[in-house]
C-alpha cells in the first residue's frame, strides 16, 4: 500500500435550528482555503426542528499539493472509535454519541458543551426529571483521549452570536485539524455585523480552548457537587435558636421568615410550635440523633411551605412588587429607552374565590359550582389579563394583596390548617414510633404545591399515601421498615404521571387501594348509527 | 422557502473547465443541465428537496436556456409528466422522495416503462434508508425490477454521480428505458466538488417548440394488446440493449487488486464506505487503492451476468455488499453463478446483516468474517488482528458506557418549531379529550406527526401523505367516539382531497377532519403550495407579523364545491375556542363530514417575513413593538402542567431561585417569538397565574412615553419593594 494514511474525522452534534449546516459548510471551506482535501455529510432529513442531528466531515491531513493529484476517498459515515474528534453543542447529545459508541479513549477528543437544552421528556417531569449533568461528563472523562468542556451557550450569548461559530472557535482551539487561525476567519466574512458576531464567539471559544489548564480546572469545578446558592441570610429569632439544634436553623430561619411574611409574627409562633412537636418526636424516635435530626429539618422545609400556601392574594402581592418589574424587564431584555407593558394571565374560579369566604359563604359558592357542572355546563372562571403596569390593574393588585389579612377568616385556611395538622401529627406519631417511616412522610410534603387542582391533586395524593401506607404501621409496628420503602415508591410515582397511573399501580403493589374515581359529568351522545339495529 | 440558493444558482451556470463546489443533490442538478435536460418536476421530500426548489427559485435562468420546471402537485403528476419523452426526443428528469414518492407514482411508472421511451427519462430517487430515514424501511430496487426499468447507484462522488446523470440518459435512450437513480441521504449531502462542463440548451424546448404532434401509433400506448408485445421488448431487446451500453461505456467499475482469488462486488452507492472499511484492515489506502479485487455497480438494474461470471470465475470466494432486504442482486447473482456452473463460493447475507444501514462498523464486521475465513496474509495480519480487537473493543464499551449510567439517555425526537401555530391545536384537543373522552386519532405525514412525540403522544396510525381521512373509514363505522383525522394542506393537495375527502362525502361518513392550514408544506422546507398567500397578499399587509394564511381560501371554497356542510374556521392559537369546536365536531348530531380548518401560517415562513421587516424599521428608527412571555419564577408551582400542555422549546426549566423549594420552575428563555400560545393555554386550562406577556416598545412615539411615564409614578406609588 502507498499510503496508510487516514483521513482525520470529526462528528458533530447539534440540534435542529442551531447551524450545524453551516459550521460544516465553514469547515469544508477552512479545508479548501487552507489547501487540504476534505468531505462532509449529514443526516439533517428528520432531525430538523430542534431534534437531534449530527454532521460527519472528513480531512486528509496532507496538502493537495503533495499528492500528485491523487484525490482521497472519504467515508461518509463515522468508523466507533476510531473518531478523532466528537463536538457537540450539547451535553446530553456528546453523551448520545459515547453510548452509541462513537468515541474512545484511544483516539478520540470530545470537545463539548457544559449546557443542557432539556428535552421534553426531561422538562414534562412533574417534579424533578433533569439529568445528573455529572453523570454525562463522567462519560465524557472515561471515553476520551482528551477533551474540553466549556459552556458554549455561555459563550454564544457573550458574543451576541449563533453556537455554530462557537464550535468551530473550539475546534479551531484544539489544534486538531492542520490549518491556522486565519484561515478559519477567512471563511467567517468579516463586514457584516453577524459575521463580527460569528468572528467574537469563534474568538472566546478559540481561546476557552487554548487555557488548557484553566479548561481542565473547569471539568473539575462542574464535577464537584455544585455549591447550593446562599441563599438570602434570614435570621432565626435568639429564642428558637437556643431551642432548636443547629442542622434545623437554616431551613427553619427562612421557613420562619416566609410565614411571618405571608401572615404575620402570630403565624410564625404556630409555625415554630409545629415544628417543636416534629423535634419532640424525633428526640424520641431516634434518640442518638444518628440522622442530624433530618426529619424536623425536612419538616422546616415543608411545613413552611404548606402554611405559606398559594392563593390569589399571595400571588397579587407577588406580582405587584417592585422588584418583579425589574426582574420582568431583564427577562425580556427591554433597553432603557424601551416602554415595557406587562399583562399577566389569571382565571380564578368559584374555588379561589370561595377560599376567601367564610366557611358557610364558601360552601354556597361552591355547591352553586357544581350545579353548573352536574348541568353540563363547564365551571366557573374568570379569565383576565391585567395590565400591571397601568395604574387599575396595579390598584386592583395591591387591594387584592391588602385582603391578606382577612386571610384567616376564608374558608380555605381553615381546611389548609386542619390538613396540615392531620399530617403533622402522622409524622409525629411515626416518628416516635419508627423515625425512617417519619422520615418519608415528611418528605411527601413534596407532593403539596401549586393551585386548583395541581393542589388538590397533591393533597389527595398525600392523604391516601399516608392513610393506607404509613399510618397502619401505628397499629403493626413491626410492618415500619417495609412501609417505609412502600412510601417513597408511592411518593415518586404521584410525581411521575398527572393522571396518577403509576401511583395507582404503586399503591396496588404495595398492598393499598388505587385511589377513589374521581366524578365526572358523563355527556351522553345520540348515536343515530345504533338505530338501525335498534329497528331490526 | 426556508432556504435561499442565490450562491447555488450561480453555480449552475459554471461552464466547461471550472470547478462546482456544493451538495451532492445540486451537483445533480447542475448535470441535468449539462445533459441537456427539456423538462424537469418533481415533487419535494428529503432528501432531494433541494433539487426542486434550486430550479424553482432559479426559473430566470431555466427560462434562458428554455427548461420547463413543474413544481407537481405529487409524486403521481410528475410520473406522468415523464410521458413526454414515450414519443419524443425530450430528456426529462423528476424527483422525490423514495420509497413512498415511488409508491404514490407507481401507476404512472408502470404505464411509462410499458411503452418505453425515446428521450431519455431519469427519476432521482432520494433512498431515505437507514440512520435518520423518516419513512419505512424498503427498497427502490424492487420497482427498477418489476417494470424493468434501470436502476442507477453511484459512487458518493460528486464527479461520478455526475458522470453517471449524463451517461443515464444516454442508456436510457438506448434501451428505451426508463431510468431511475437512488442516492442516499448521506450521498444527497455529501459537500464536494467536480470539473463542470457548459450546459446544453435542449433541441426541443420551451424556445425551440414542437411543429407537429406525433403520428399516432398503438404501440407507444399502454394498453392492450400492445402491452404483451412491451413485455416481449423488455427481455429481448430493451434489457439486452441496456447490458450492452453498460458494458460498452464501462459503467460498471474494476479495480484490480493484488488477491485475485478473492472478490468484492458492491452497489456503487457504497463504495466509499466499503473503502473505509477495507483501510481498517490494511487492504486498501487512503486513494481507494484495493487489495482485493472489486466489481462496482454503478448500475445495480439491470445486471449484466457476463460481467459477473467473468469476475467470479476461478476466485476461492466472492463477498456481495448489499444493503437492504430482500438480497435482490446476491440471488440474481447466485442463479447466474449455478446456471453456468461456476462454483466459485459466494457470501453475502450470510455474513452481513439483512437489515439496516451498512456503515462502515456494519461492514467491517462482514469484512472480519469473510477475510478471517479466506485470507491469511502476513503482511497485512497485525493490522487486521487491531481491526478485530476495535470491532470487539466497541461492543464492550458500549456495555460499559450504558452500565455507567442509571437509565438510558432521554430520546430527542424532533418537534414542532418556537411559536408553530400546530402546537396550540394539539394543546386544545389534549383538553377537549378531558371532555370527551379520548378519542381514535388518525394521523397522517407532515409537521403535525411530531405530536406524536412528547408530550401530545397523539396518533394510531400513519397509513400515508394525505391518508389519514381515508384511513379511518374502517374503523369509524365501529367506533362508539367519533374519529379524528388529522392532515395538513400539504398532505390534503397531495392526496387527502380525492382519496379522503371525496370518498367520506359520497359514503355520507361520519367523519372530523381537522385540517392544518398554515400555507406550506412546511416539513419539507416550506414549498409553496396551491393555498399559499400569494406575494400580493404578504406586500400588501400593514402589520406583516400577523398570519395570513387566511388570505388564501382555496381549501375553504374546495370544500364547499364539494359539497361540504359542516365546516369551521379556527385561529389555531384561539385555544378555548379550538377546544370548544373540536369538542362540538365530536359531539354535533350532524352526521356528515366535518371540517376544521386551523388557520394559523406556518410560524418559519412568518418569521422569515418579519425579521427583515423589523430590522427595516429599527433601522429607520421606528416603533416596533415586541411580545415575549414569561413566567414568575416565584409565582410558578413547579409542576410543570405547562409543560406537558404545551412543549415549546423556549419553555423550559430551571433551578428554583427559592432555596425553600426543590423542584426547578419553568422559565422562557430567548427565541420566543411571543405567539401566544403560553397565555392562551394558561387561561384555556386554568394553569398556575405564574404567566406574563411582555410587550416591549422600542422606538415609542412622544405621547406614547409622556403616557407612560406619568402612568409609571403613579404604579411607582402604590408599589411596595
Amino acid at each position: 500500500m502507498s499510503s496508510n494514511q487516514q483521513p482525520i474525522s470529526l462528528l458533530l452534534c447539534a440540534l435542529g435550528g442551531e447551524g450545524g449546516g453551516i459550521l460544516t459548510d465553514w469547515l469544508v471551506e477552512t479545508a479548501r482555503h487552507a489547501g487540504y482535501a476534505a468531505q462532509a455529510t449529514s443526516i439533517p432529513g428528520v432531525a430538523q426542528r430542534t431534534g437531534a442531528t449530527t454532521y460527519y466531515l472528513e480531512v486528509f491531513p496532507v496538502p493537495v499539493s503533495e499528492l500528485d493529484g491523487r484525490r482521497p476517498v472519504f467515508g461518509l459515515n463515522p468508523l466507533p472509535g476510531r473518531l478523532d474528534a466528537l463536538v457537540s453543542s450539547e451535553l446530553l447529545e456528546a453523551g448520545r454519541q459515547i453510548t452509541n459508541g462513537l468515541a474512545s479513549n484511544t483516539h478520540t477528543l470530545v470537545i463539548s458543551s457544559s449546557a443542557r437544552a432539556l428535552t421534553t421528556g426531561e422538562k414534562m417531569v412533574m417534579g424533578d426529571g433533569r439529568r445528573d449533568a455529572a453523570e454525562l461528563l463522567a462519560l465524557v472523562n472515561t471515553h476520551s483521549r482528551a477533551r474540553h468542556v466549556l459552556d458554549m451557550a455561555a459563550l454564544t450569548k457573550q458574543a451576541g452570536t449563533v453556537v455554530s461559530a462557537v464550535m468551530l472557535g473550539a475546534i479551531a482551539g484544539s489544534g486538531l485539524l492542520p490549518f491556522a487561525r486565519r484561515d478559519y476567519e477567512a471563511v467567517m466574512g468579516d463586514s457584516s455585523a453577524s459575521a463580527k458576531a460569528s468572528l467574537r464567539g469563534f474568538a472566546l471559544a478559540f481561546d476557552a480552548v487554548q487555557a488548557q489548564r484553566a479548561q481542565t480546572a473547569y471539568v473539575e469545578q462542574v464535577l464537584a457537587d455544585e455549591p447550593e446558592p446562599t441563599p438570602t441570610r434570614a435570621r432565626l429569632p435568639d429564642a428558637l435558636q437556643h431551642e432548636f439544634p443547629p442542622e434545623v436553623h437554616e431551613l427553619m430561619a427562612l421557613g420562619h421568615a416566609r410565614v411571618c411574611e405571608y401572615q404575620n409574627a402570630a403565624y410564625g409562633d404556630r409555625y415554630a410550635d409545629r415544628l417543636r412537636g416534629v423535634l419532640a418526636a424525633e428526640k424520641q424516635g431516634d434518640p442518638q440523633n444518628l440522622h442530624g435530626f433530618r426529619t424536623t429539618v425536612e419538616m422546616a422545609r415543608w411545613i413552611a411551605l404548606w402554611m405559606a400556601f398559594d392563593d390569589i392574594v399571595l400571588v397579587a402581592d407577588l406580582k405587584s412588587r417592585a422588584s418583579r418589574q425589574a426582574r420582568v424587564r431583564t427577562e425580556v431584555k427591554a433597553g432603557s429607552d424601551d416602554l415595557l407593558r406587562v399583562y399577566d394571565h389569571f382565571k380564578p374560579g368559584a374555588p379561589e374565590f370561595a377560599a376567601m369566604l367564610p366557611v358557610s359563604l364558601a360552601r354556597r359558592v361552591l355547591a352553586w359550582d357544581r350545579q353548573r357542572v352536574a348541568a353540563g355546563k363547564s365551571p366557573w372562571a374568570l379569565p383576565l389579563k391585567i395590565g400591571t403596569h397601568s395604574v387599575l390593574g396595579m390598584l386592583a393588585l395591591r387591594g387584592l394583596a391588602a385582603t391578606k389579612r382577612l386571610r384567616p377568616l376564608g374558608s380555605r385556611f381553615h381546611t389548609e390548617q386542619a390538613l396540615i395538622d392531620r399530617w403533622l401529627d402522622a409524622v409525629v406519631q411515626l416518628t416516635a414510633l419508627h423515625a425512617p417511616l417519619g422520615h418519608e412522610v415528611a418528605l411527601c410534603g413534596r407532593l403539596i404545591k401549586g393551585y386548583g387542582s395541581t393542589n388538590e391533586r397533591g393533597k389527595d395524593n398525600l392523604l391516601h399515601i399516608m392513610d393506607h401506607l404509613a399510618l397502619p404501621a401505628l397499629a403493626e409496628p413491626a410492618s415500619g421498615p417495609q412501609r417505609c420503602a412502600a412510601v417513597a415508591s408511592a411518593r415518586q410515582a404521584a410525581l411521575s404521571d398527572e393522571a396518577g397511573v403509576a401511583l395507582d399501580q404503586a399503591l396496588r403493589q404495595h398492598g393499598a387501594p388505587a385511589r377513589p374515581v374521581k366524578e365526572q359529568p358523563i355527556r351522553w351522545q345520540h348515536n343515530p348509527r345504533l338505530k338501525v339495529r335498534a329497528g331490526t | 422557502m426556508e432556504v435561499s440558493f442565490t450562491q447555488e444558482i450561480e453555480s449552475l451556470r459554471l461552464g466547461n473547465g471550472q470547478t462546482f463546489h456544493g451538495e451532492g443533490i445540486l451537483a445533480i442538478t447542475k448535470a441535468l443541465l449539462q445533459s441537456g435536460v427539456s423538462y424537469v418536476g418533481g415533487y419535494q421530500g428529503a432528501p432531494v428537496s433541494h433539487l426542486l426548489d434550486v430550479m424553482v427559485q432559479a426559473k430566470p435562468y431555466m427560462d434562458e436556456l428554455g427548461v420547463h420546471v413543474e413544481a407537481c402537485s405529487n409524486e403521481a403528476s410528475a410520473a406522468a409528466m415523464l410521458g413526454a419523452s414515450i414519443h419524443y426526443p425530450l430528456r426529462g428528469a423528476v424527483t422525490w422522495k423514495s420509497i413512498v414518492g415511488t409508491n404514490v407514482a407507481a401507476d404512472a411508472l408502470s404505464n411509462l416503462a410499458s411503452p418505453g421511451v425515446t428521450g431519455g427519462v431519469l427519476v432521482v430517487v432520494g433512498e431515505d434508508y437507514g440512520e435518520g430515514a423518516s419513512v419505512i424501511q424498503e427498497r427502490t430496487h424492487a420497482f427498477a425490477l418489476k417494470s424493468s426499468m434501470v436502476l442507477l447507484d453511484p459512487r458518493p462522488d460528486l464527479a461520478c454521480m455526475v458522470h453517471m446523470v449524463e451517461q443515464g440518459f444516454r442508456l436510457s435512450e438506448a434501451s428505451n428505458m426508463p431510468a431511475m437513480m437512488e442516492l442516499r441521504i448521506r450521498a444527497c449531502h455529501v459537500r464536494g466538488s467536480f470539473t463542470t462542463k457548459d450546459n446544453v440548451k435542449p433541441a426541443l424546448s420551451r424556445h425551440q417548440l414542437i411543429d407537429e404532434p406525433a403520428s399516432f401509433d398503438y404501440n407507444r400506448l399502454a394498453h392492450p394488446p400492445v402491452t404483451f408485445r412491451h413485455e416481449k421488448l423488455k427481455g429481448d431487446e430493451r434489457i439486452p440493449a441496456a447490458r450492452h451500453y453498460i458494458v460498452e461505456h464501462g459503467l460498471n467499475e474494476h479495480f484490480d487488486g493484488q488477491h485475485q482469488d478473492l472478490g468484492l462486488i458492491v452497489q456503487g452507492g457504497l463504495y466509499n464506505t466499503l473503502i473505509r472499511a477495507l483501510q481498517q484492515f490494511g487492504l486498501a489506502d487512503a486513494f481507494g487503492d484495493t487489495a482485493i479485487p472489486m466489481l462496482v455497480l454503478n448500475v445495480t438494474c439491470p445486471l449484466v451476468p457476463q460481467q459477473l461470471t467473468d469476475f467470479c470465475v476461478g476466485k476461492r470466494a466472492v463477498l456481495m455488499l448489499e444493503e437492504g432486504q430482500p438480497e435482490y442482486i446476491e440471488q440474481e447473482l447466485a442463479t447466474l453463478l449455478r446456471r453456468s456452473d461456476i462454483q466459485t463460493p459466494l457470501h453475502g447475507k450470510d455474513m452481513l446483516p439483512n437489515a439496516g444501514e451498512y456503515t462502515a462498523e456494519v461492514m467491517a464486521n462482514g469484512l472480519a468474517k469473510f477475510i478471517g475465513r479466506y485470507l491469511q496474509d502476513p503482511a497485512t495480519q497485525a493490522t487486521a488482528d487491531a481491526a478485530r480487537a476495535w470491532l470487539q473493543g466497541n461492543q464492550t464499551r458500549r456495555a460499559e458506557a450504558a452500565q455507567q449510567l442509571q437509565a438510558p439517555l432521554p430520546a430527542r425526537p424532533p418537534g414542532m418549531c418556537i411559536g408553530c401555530p400546530e402546537r396550540p391545536v394539539f394543546s386544545a384537543l389534549k383538553l377537549a379529550q378531558e371532555d370527551t373522552g379520548p378519542v381514535h386519532i388518525a394521523g397522517d405525514i407532515g409537521c403535525h406527526a411530531l405530536a406524536t412525540f412528547e408530550p401530545f403522544s397523539f396518533g394510531h396510525s400513519i397509513l400515508g401523505y394525505g391518508m389519514s381521512l381515508a384511513s379511518r373509514a374502517g374503523v369509524s363505522p365501529v367506533m362508539k367516539r367519533r374519529v379524528l383525522s388529522v392532515m395538513g394542506d400539504g398532505g390534503f393537495w397531495h392526496n387527502g382531497l380525492l382519496t379522503g375527502v371525496q370518498s367520506a362525502l359520497f359514503n355520507g361518513d361520519d367523519a372530523v377532519l381537522l385540517i392544518f392550514k398554515n400555507g406550506y408544506t412546511s416539513a419539507t422546507g416550506t414549498q409553496d403550495i396551491i393555498s399559499t398567500p400569494d406575494d400580493d397578499a404578504k406586500n400588501s399587509a400593514s402589520d406583516k407579523q400577523a398570519s395570513l394564511a387566511h388570505t388564501n381560501q382555496t381549501i375553504e371554497t374546495t370544500l364547499k364545491g364539494l359539497g361540504v356542510q359542516w365546516m369551521r374556521t379556527v385561529n389555531t392559537y384561539e385555544v378555548d375556542t379550538m377546544r370548544a369546536t373540536l369538542t362540538e365536531a365530536f359531539s354535533t348530531p350532524f352526521q356528515g363530514l366535518k371540517v376544521i380548518v386551523a388557520e394559523g401560517e406556518c410560524q418559519l415562513e412568518r418569521q422569515r417575513r418579519i425579521k427583515p421587516w423589523i430590522a427595516s424599521l429599527l433601522k429607520k428608527g421606528e416603533r416596533v413593538v415586541r411580545v415575549k412571555y414569561g413566567v414568575d419564577e416565584d409565582v410558578c408551582n413547579g409542576d410543570h402542567a405547562c409543560i406537558r400542555l404545551s412543549g415549546c422549546p423556549t419553555l423550559t426549566l430551571k433551578d428554583n431561585p427559592d432555596p425553600l423549594k426543590v423542584d426547578p420552575v419553568a422559565t422562557v428563555i430567548d427565541g420566543c417569538v411571543g405567539c401566544g400560545l403560553c397565555g392562551a393555554n394558561a387561561h384555556a386550562a386554568t394553569l398556575c397565574p405564574s404567566f406574563y406577556r411582555a410587550e416591549v416598545i422600542q422606538n415609542p412615539r412622544w405621547f406614547e412615553r409622556l403616557v407612560h411615564s406619568l402612568r409609571g409614578s403613579v404604579v411607582r406609588m402604590l408599589q411596595p419593594s
